[in-house]
């Protein structure tokens, strides 16, 4: 393992985006990251808020009309590498809210995340659990390591 | 003969910063895992992630455009910075207590400007795409003023980190010129000779008054909380670093913890009298002291809310007042 | 308390927050219009998240539409279930037995608990004390559990439906047995909080007098919920709902309006809740826990108020063989939104999100309904 692989298994900043989802999913994943119950930083995970320090792109909720356009631009603010991380069964599929009725797709719902940025993982749930977040964020390690 | 001597002092000086730098890198690990960690009752990052794995990550990040007026400039403010700390850790060795002009305490007040001007131009050169850039329709029909003029948010901590050049570090600044009271001279040979004579200044009345101005502005100029108001988080986010990514971030995450070092080293040069220098077993002092102001703004900063004007000011009053008694009581 | 007045003509330039910031947590646009650093007035933009959960609901079956309600917000998801089954009660006259409403008021007092730890530590986040912050989610956490373990997850876990409550929310003897101790668990680490906050007299000189909103003014916003009994006017719709008639619990109101006395207004009501759930553990009727003996009509159109840990819900519909036809929610934070643009005038900009936050925004409840004009 080389150096840069070294040092990126041991500082991976994740930002969050939120793109109108149930709130529950955000919740949880700050949660995740935050409270000392679950503790991201002891895997050298940390949150950060800026979407030029980020590696990691967690993207929950399923893209609504008006979030389309900041979630491509705070995607295309990140240096490369970078990964995203789908989480949440509304980042997934569209969740209840993209699936109505049938076969009428809501018109208000851009998603799934897919449909708007490439996404590396997906982390089901509905809400996502804490603990699959960071299940998710540790399945990217090999891909993200043995990038450029 | 004299050849020799400069290539031995040059020697011993790179020796020193190189030492000083690798512990630097650990300081921001430990304040963030021993202190804020502990006190948070978790377990927390591993000591070397946040001040040396970080910065080699961004190392091989890719070099993005920032989104800036001045791209050239912007990308070299953060070396700007890191020559800056690094010159004044120069300073505070004892080989260059030969060279006047830089081991004087004018010398050191200077640097230190250069590095808070290069926040204002930071800030001021910052254009992220969190706040104005962010692609959303909120200028339409049926909003409230449609033709303001619209800031950044880094353009208000531009203009918060001139407010902290006009008044925020005078604490700081006053604490250094505390021990020119006692020694009589600006010059950090002269200020070391006489605390080898006569003690630590620390350990006057004047001189502890001083040391608590210090650790308040040592607190201010590295922008820790509650002092942070120029990136603080629920406002500006990062503030003036918000556009550095990949190699200039690292620097970033570097010359933070150097700081924090560097001012350490001041510290015990200017209070202990105790200069770094790797070819004595004195420079354990210099780490320890480091060490003790660290965990001690580590510990207060895990206490405090971040400041608004409304609290800033008075603080500042008063540590300024309390300073500016430190030196009278010197000068008595 | 003097009126404060939004000062439009000394505007000197206007900075955007969102739609993504570390002090919200949810989606929404903030454009904050200053002078020298001061907010002099505040607009929100809403919308962002509008997922259209009432069109949804239209033509649901009304089983189905309970359910799709829990899904407009992931902070108070029970109160909305509940909701949503209490418009149809009322409408198809269906009796609710004992055992079922004690349970819900037990989810409903557990759902405030954690909605408002989740505004306390949100609330210290914002003012970066990021150790009371740390504290309160690991506080928090104790109440998810018991979340999870009577609704079966922790965040979406609603537990009511028409009739009842699900099988799956009875609780046994563990079950409250566990409850009973974690209630002293947390009266112990909420006690330890609160006497920790109001020693810290840095925090309390920060947040006193932040974001004010006067009993006056609040009264003429409409302000609903905590929010407005932080302002002094002791308005509680617990107090008119039938589920809440057989327990002893006090209204709690605060005089100043500010950022402390909201702070403290959740302290003190999380007390409060505390003894309602030690009520209804001591006093759990036995019996079943949903009434299926019932009969679907056709209704007019019903409305049902409650108070949710954010203020008051209203749910309306009317039923049309056995669907849901004109469904309209209001959620609290629709009421509050001009509370929240009020409330950041005449304070620092580092104050304008906490002035925000002090209102207990939860704007994925609020966008439902709007109509979005795309251009």
């Amino acid at each position: 393992m080389g150096i840069k692989s070294f040092s990126r298994a041991r500082a991976i900043h994740i930002m969050l985006v939120y793109t109108g989802g149930c709130n529950g999913c955000d919740i949880e994943i700050v949660n995740a990251v935050l409270s000392p119950r679950f503790d991201a930083e002891q895997y050298k995970v940390f949150l950060t808020w800026n979407p030029r320090e980020a590696d990691v792109l967690v993207v929950t909720g399923p893209v609504t009309h008006l979030n389309r356009k900041p979630l491509e631009a705070i995607y295309e603010a990140i240096p490369e590498p970078k990964l995203v991380v789908a989480a949440g069964s509304c980042a997934l599929m569209g969740g209840v809210y993209k699936n109505i009725h049938g076969d009428i797709p809501s018109e208000e719902i851009e998603g799934p995340v897919e449909n708007v940025i490439p996404v590396a993982a997906k982390v089901p749930g509905c809400a996502v659990r804490p603990q699959d977040v960071l299940a998710g964020v540790v399945s990217l390690l090999p891909t993200l390591l043995n990038a450029d | 003969m004299f050849k020799s001597t400069i290539l031995y002092s040059v020697i011993a000086v790179i020796l020193t910063v190189l030492v000083c730098f690798i512990i630097s890198t650990l300081l921001p690990g430990i304040e963030r895992k021993y202190v804020h960690a502990r006190i948070q009752q978790r377990i927390g990052p591993p000591v070397t992630s946040p001040g040396i794995m970080a910065p080699i990550k961004f190392l091989f990040k890719e070099n993005v455009e920032v989104s800036s007026p001045v791209p050239g400039l912007y990308k070299a403010l953060p070396i700007v910075c890191f020559i800056v700390v690094l010159c004044v850790l120069i300073a505070l060795t004892p080989y260059s207590f030969a060279i006047p002009a830089l081991s004087s305490l004018v010398a050191i007040v200077g640097f230190l400007k250069v590095e808070e001007i290069c926040y204002v131009l930071m800030g001021a050169l910052s254009k992220s795409v969190m706040s104005v850039k962010m692609p959303f329709p909120d200028v339409v029909k049926g909003a409230a003023h449609l033709n303001t003029t619209r800031s950044f948010i880094e353009d208000i901590s531009a203009r918060r980190s001139l407010r902290m050049i006009t008044y925020g570090s005078f604490p700081l600044y006053l604490a250094l010129f505390a021990p020119v009271t006692a020694a009589r001279s600006i010059f950090l040979q002269d200020i070391v000779q006489y605390q080898h004579v006569h003690g630590p200044f620390l350990f006057t009345i004047s001189g502890g008054i001083a040391a608590i101005v210090f650790f308040i502005g040592y607190m201010i100029v590295l922008n820790e909380y509650p002092f942070s108001i120029i990136k603080a988080k629920c406002d500006v986010i990062e503030g003036p670093y918000m556009e550095y990514a990949a190699k200039y971030r690292s620097i970033i995450f570097i010359t933070r913890g150097f700081l924090m070092f560097t001012l350490g080293a001041l510290f015990s040069v200017l209070f202990i009298g105790i200069p770094p220098n790797i070819l004595s077993p004195s420079i354990l002092i210099n780490i320890v002291v480091t060490l003790i102001f660290v965990l001690m703004m580590g510990i207060f900063s895990a206490f405090t809310p971040v400041f608004t004007n409304r609290q800033l000011l008075p603080s500042i009053l008063g540590a300024t007042l309390l300073g500016i008694l430190a030196i009278v009581l010197g000068l008595l | 308390m003097d009126e404060k007045v939004p000062r439009s003509n000394i505007i000197e330039t206007e900075i955007p927050l969102g739609t993504v910031h570390p002090a919200a947590l949810e989606p929404y646009r903030v454009r904050l219009f200053v002078e020298d650093e001061i907010v002099q007035e505040a607009e929100i933009t809403i919308g962002v998240n509008h997922r259209g959960i009432e069109r949804i609901m239209e033509g649901l079956p009304v089983e189905k539409a309970n359910s799709l309600t829990e899904k407009i917000c992931g902070i108070c998801s029970n109160s909305h279930v509940w909701n949503s089954c209490r418009t149809a009660e009322i409408g198809l006259d269906i009796e609710i037995p004992e055992r079922a409403r004690y349970i819900r008021v037990i989810m409903g007092e557990l759902e405030r608990l954690h909605s408002h730890f989740l505004y306390l530590a949100h609330g210290c986040e914002t003012v970066a004390h990021e150790t009371f912050s740390m504290r309160v989610f690991y506080l928090r956490e104790i109440v998810m559990e018991l979340l999870a373990m009577i609704g079966g997850n922790r965040v979406q876990y609603g537990c009511s439906v028409l009739g009842g409550v699900r099988p799956r929310c009875d609780l046994d003897e563990a079950k409250l047995e566990r409850l009973k101790t974690d209630m002293d668990k947390i009266e112990e680490g909420l006690n330890g909080f609160a006497q920790r906050f109001l020693a810290d007299s840095i925090l309390i000189s920060r947040v006193t007098g932040v974001g004010v909103i006067p009993q006056k003014q609040a009264i003429k916003l409409a302000v609903t919920g905590p929010t407005l009994r932080a302002t002094g006017v002791a308005r509680d719709l617990r107090t008119t709902m039938f589920e809440y008639d057989d327990f002893d619990y006090n209204i709690i109101t605060q005089a100043d309006g500010d950022v402390k006395s909201n702070l403290l207004m959740r302290v003190l009501e999380s007390f409060e809740s505390i003894k309602i759930i030690r009520q209804a553990i001591a006093n759990l009727p036995e019996g079943s826990l949903v009434n299926r003996d019932w009969e679907m009509f056709d209704t007019d159109i019903i409305e049902s108020y409650i108070e949710v840990p954010r203020g008051t819900l209203y749910h309306s519909y009317a039923l049309e063989s056995g669907r849901v036809r004109h469904c309209i929610i209001r959620t609290p934070s629709m009421a509050n939104i001009g509370a929240m643009q009020y409330a950041c005038i005449g304070d620092h900009i580092t104050d304008a999100q906490l002035s925000i936050v002090q209102c207990d925004p939860c704007f994925t409840c609020t966008d439902r309904a709007i109509e979005i004009i795309r251009r």
